[in-house]
């Protein structure tokens, strides 16, 4: 299984690829939202790529931004839920 | 003359396009997109197929409520939730103040044929006209979020969004539906949790742009009742049925025209069901340089829905006289149109 860092570099990856920006350009701590990075159709697409890629199940419940508020919050997120 | 690819229709101007010797952009090289987004259609299918089974098995008043605007995507689509799915479905009509009367008598005639309720919900001229003009001269959105939709075309369709939801809570709908295509929205999204408290964040900084830039009122359009979000626990599901299907235009309209649907004259050959259509893609095009329609277009073509030189005359032909008489009826003067496009360069 990806460490927490796998899963960041990961995470990155495919925000990179699917909305066009270098990885310079990711502060992996800060919202992605705020970076204007994404908009609400990018959370949706990146709640469903985690739970495609890392085979987990989210609830509304946590779909909040104290595990979407950046990409090191989404990677521990879901470190976390693998673990439960 | 504009650089386009010479497959599909990106221009130049378009956010990450680049081309090859061949004039081919760098999004139709990427081979491997149609396929993943076949195998996206293909679980979105199955999902749906799930949902609608255990929706239908709670025996509701309504399974859905459909944000229906009249136009040839919507009435297809709402044909479809209650002929091939066999849905209750609710229709929902904002009333822009920009409907040609033609897309009103084809609201009414569908779903009196298909037996369907509709709700219509017209906000004031006055707020309506704000809403527009705003949304048309001061940077609110997300550059990213402009790729596919022009701002005030995203406008209506974020206030849709929030009191479609408004009626499925308030009415107990586990489903709302929408007409829209891929190309229009992103694969991963024909399914998804309309999840508010969620996806709030994301609208906070437009949201509060708008209401800058129109008055406190806006809330009322674009903000859910506190009480209503609190004792919300599970969130309707977001269902875009069209994208599942593989038709071209003249496909939706053949079938649709036999229920009766009739397309609009008084609009452009991007829309069959609003007047500000040329406006907000005229704009689109002089702040960022190209044309709204440019993504969903290309997809189209890709896919083998469309054929090149249709999509071109669809871009390349504005009316000006339709720009005008809606730039008139919001007295916007040349001026404000002109310094839109540098208020949005500076970003401020
Ligand atoms: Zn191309």
């Amino acid at each position: 299984m990806e460490s927490t860092l796998q899963i960041q570099e990961q995470l990155l990856e495919f925000v990179c690829r699917n909305y066009m920006v270098e990885r310079d350009d990711v502060i992996p701590d800060e919202s992605l939202v705020d970076q204007g990075i994404i908009d609400s159709f990018g959370l949706v697409e990146i709640s469903g790529y985690i739970q495609k890629e890392f085979g987990i199940v989210v609830v509304d419940s946590e779909m909040n931004r104290a595990n979407f508020g950046s990409i090191v919050k989404i990677s521990n997120f879901v470190e976390k839920k693998r673990n439960s | 003359m504009k650089k386009r690819c010479t497959h599909c229709i990106l221009s130049e101007h378009f956010p990450g396009v680049s081309y090859d010797s061949e004039g081919v952009c760098s999004f139709c090289r990427d081979k491997s997109f149609l396929q993943t987004e076949e195998n996206a259609i293909q679980k979105a299918q199955e999902q749906v197929d799930e949902l609608l089974k255990t929706v239908k098995a709670q025996s509701n008043t309504y399974d859905a409520v459909m944000l229906y605007s009249g136009g040839k995507d919507s009435t297809y689509t709402l044909y479809q939730a209650v002929k091939k799915y066999g849905l209750k479905v609710l229709s929902f009509t904002l009333d822009n103040g920009y409907i040609p009367n033609q897309t009103f008598d084809n609201i009414v005639k569908i779903t009196d044929k298909l037996g369907v309720d509709n709700l219509i919900f017209r906000p004031s001229k006055e707020n309506m006209k704000a809403i527009v003009k705003a949304s048309a001269l001061y940077p609110i959105y997300n550059k990213r979020t402009m790729v596919r939709i022009s701002s005030v075309c995203n406008s209506c369709i974020s206030m849709v969004n929030t009191q479609a939801l408004r009626i499925a809570l308030e009415k107990n709908i586990s489903i709302i539906l929408a007409g829209f295509t891929l190309g229009q929205i992103p694969v991963n999204s024909i399914i998804y949790k309309n999840n508010y408290t969620f996806l709030e964040e994301s609208r906070a900084k437009s949201n509060s742009l708008l209401r800058k830039y129109t008055g406190e009122w806006l809330d009322t359009y674009y903000n859910l009742p506190t009480s209503l979000v609190k004792n919300t626990v599970e969130w309707p599901t977001m269902v875009n049925l069209l994208c599942l299907e593989k038709l071209s235009e003249e496909e939706i309209v053949a079938a649709i025209s036999t229920l009766g649907w009739t397309a609009p004259k008084n609009v452009d050959g991007c829309s069959s069901n609003c007047q500000l259509n040329t406006f907000n893609n005229v704009i689109h095009e002089k702040v960022y340089g190209y044309n709204p329609y440019e993504l969903e277009l290309s997809h189209m073509i890709r896919k083998g829905l469309i054929d090149r030189e249709t999509a071109i005359s669809k871009v390349e032909t504005m009316d000006p006289e339709l720009f005008k008489s809606i730039a008139d009826d919001l007295q916007i003067s040349e001026d404000e149109i002109g310094n839109a496009g540098s208020l949005y360069k500076t970003g401020k």
